[in-house]
């Protein structure tokens, strides 16, 4: 039993070692449209994300995001500062993940 | 004869090439038309409106059936006992859990959820010979037996607004177990319903969410009204009585009561920082084993022994400080303080001494929990590190009894539990290792088990047999899609 636990904590080491997993993270986006972005659009999270499509999110998303930047700091003033900010750059590839995670195309169930 | 064959091809020759060049000079103006019709289509086609029309297409079809999801997870668990008088004991058990997730959405206020688990351990079907309890309602998902499987969640949901409150009635087997806190140490993104601390089990019920934060103006705050069934009080079809003669189908059983439980969820506040959880439930008819047909037939029938009362507290800050440091953006900190309280039923003129009231008393009995816990980022990007803590009092009783651990519930402890975990992505999210310990430290006996005589607290130090400490060291690679 010892044997067979050492060689699977061995095994997990390696694996911790080798394993590359830079990703943006949609739970994440999730998490920063609550504190950053909810109060400003008056929508939850699941209705913010099901106003477009994943192909539009995409070209939203384009680039440093100038095409999302520019329609929700029109569409919801209140958010100007956040999208014009630091913040939102930094964050930018976790919100545009769980945007496309939850567009209206992508199938989501939303959970209750 | 040759001078006149000579001629005679090379005119055929030249005929025919002369024939194939005219036919040639057809089939190309023939594409030109062609060429020109097609670019003339293609003007016309309107790059936008197809665009659109595939997305309707995509979007229709994609709310069009039932998305499956798959949750599977094979792991190496090893368990260590060390009792009070008695040699240690420990083993080592691989199993297997598949948990097939499913939902649809027909209308946009009409959801169906629903997942169905099989939990084994590898090679065993015959479980129940060894233990009566194995295939209880209340975990069916969440202990390894067989392959059989079972029914986790089954529910649909539907929404509405009531002026500036949106509501979710659902009916249906609850998303009852990792709930808010035990989603971290078991990797789920999104928590499932009840706060983890004090409920985290499978059962049969239905809720009512009122979403309050925009009448009261505080972020995230609702409130959900929660039904359970935790036990049916039934023969069930074709049970056969006393005379020899069957019963008659589904008729009350005489014995174990409707166990039910009404709680009330409050998130007091949420904004995807700081999140404060409040829950208080009332459980009626809570069962034991009734001591006099355990020793009379042999036979374990189930007698209501009381109801409880329950409520917790609960505080997460996800994401410590604001810009302070990557590090703390994406480190994760939980206290939550819990209670129980009993109140038993005079059972004293029917069951013998020693086996009346809840938990051993027939007091009603206070008892406490406290949890923390914090999660942060590992070394390389995406892994997680987790450390969490409890303690519970002498008559602290939870219903936690799907606690994803071979060791029984160690948010159930009377006494003190530590955990230590580490998760690694292999392939992003759908392929990742975990690898966790946990040990419990016992003040008293009786933490996981019913509500009556079997939970009498007794200290460790002075029953025989009895587990003073419990480690449960799991190595797993789980794969989600």
């Amino acid at each position: 039993m010892k044997k067979v636990f050492g060689l699977l904590v061995s095994a997990f080491l390696v694996l911790g070692m080798m394993s590359t997993s830079a990703f943006a993270d949609a739970a994440k986006g999730q998490k920063y449209y609550l504190k950053y972005m909810k109060d400003g659009s008056g929508m939850n999270g699941a209705k913010f994300a099901t106003q477009h499509t994943q192909a539009e999110w995409k070209t939203l998303f384009d680039g440093k995001g100038e095409k999302f930047i520019a329609e929700y700091s029109k569409k919801f003033p209140g958010l100007d500062a956040f999208l014009k900010g630091e913040k939102f750059e930094k964050f930018m590839p976790d919100i545009r993940d769980f945007c496309i995670e939850f567009a209206s195309d992508s199938g989501n169930v939303p959970s209750c | 004869m040759k001078k006149l064959i000579a001629p005679l091809l090379i005119g055929a020759a030249l005929s025919s090439a002369f024939g194939a060049d005219d036919s040639l000079k057809q089939e190309i103006e023939a594409l030109k038309v062609q060429m020109a019709e097609l670019k003339n289509a293609q003007s016309k086609i309107n790059i936008d409106a197809l665009k659109a029309q595939v997305s309707e297409i995509k979007a229709h079809d994609a709310g069009d059936n039932i998305k499956w999801t798959v949750d599977f997870r094979t792991a190496y668990d090893v368990v260590d006992y060390k009792l009070n008088n008695a040699p240690d004991q420990d083993n080592g058990i691989w199993t297997n859990k598949l948990i097939l997730g499913m939902a649809s959405q027909p209308a946009d206020n009409l959801v169906f959820r629903g997942s169905l688990g099989a939990y084994k351990a590898f090679g065993q079907n015959n479980m129940e010979s060894s233990s009566m309890f194995q295939s209880f309602d209340w975990f069916g998902t969440q202990k390894p037996s067989d392959s059989t499987i079972k029914l986790r969640e089954a529910y649909f949901i539907y929404t509405g607004n009531m002026g500036d409150v949106p509501y979710a009635a659902s009916f249906g087997r609850r998303p009852s177990v990792d709930g808010f806190l035990a989603n971290l140490r078991n990797d789920n993104e999104s928590p499932a319903s009840p706060t983890s601390h004090n409920i985290n089990m499978e059962f049969d019920g239905a809720s009512f969410k009122f979403d309050i934060d925009k009448v009261t103006g505080i972020s995230g705050m609702y409130l959900k009204l929660c039904l359970g069934r935790g036990f049916s009080e039934t023969t069930g079809s074709y049970s056969m009585n006393s005379s020899g003669g069957f019963s008659p189908s589904y008729s009350d059983d005489g014995e174990t009561p409707d166990m039910d439980l009404v709680g009330l969820i409050w998130q007091i506040y949420d904004n995807g920082q700081y999140k404060v959880m409040a829950n208080y439930f009332q459980a009626w008819n809570v069962m034991d084993i009734n001591p006099i047909t355990y020793g009379g037939t042999g036979n374990i029938v189930f007698s209501d022994v009381g109801d409880l009362t329950g409520g917790s507290l609960g505080l997460q800050v996800n994401g410590i400080g604001d810009g302070i440091s990557d590090f703390l953006d994406d480190s994760v900190f939980f206290l939550s303080y819990a209670f129980s309280k009993t109140d038993p039923n005079d059972v004293s003129k029917v069951w013998p001494t020693g086996y009346n009231g809840m938990l051993g008393s027939n007091d009603s009995e206070t008892g406490s929990s406290i949890f923390t816990g914090v999660q942060v980022p590992g070394i390389m990007k995406g892994q997680r590190l987790g450390v969490e803590y409890n303690h519970g009092s002498k008559y602290w009783r939870s219903f936690t009894y799907g606690e994803d651990t071979l060791v029984g519930s160690k948010l159930a402890a009377r006494g003190d539990a530590y955990e230590l975990y580490y998760i690694l992505p292999i392939v992003g999210k759908n392929l990742t290792a975990q690898l966790s310990y946990i040990y419990i430290d016992y003040d008293y006996t009786g933490s996981d088990t019913f509500f009556g005589w079997t939970g009498t607290p007794q200290d460790v130090d002075t029953v025989t047999g009895a587990v003073k400490t419990a480690q449960n060291v799991r190595a797993s690679l789980r794969y989600r899609y």
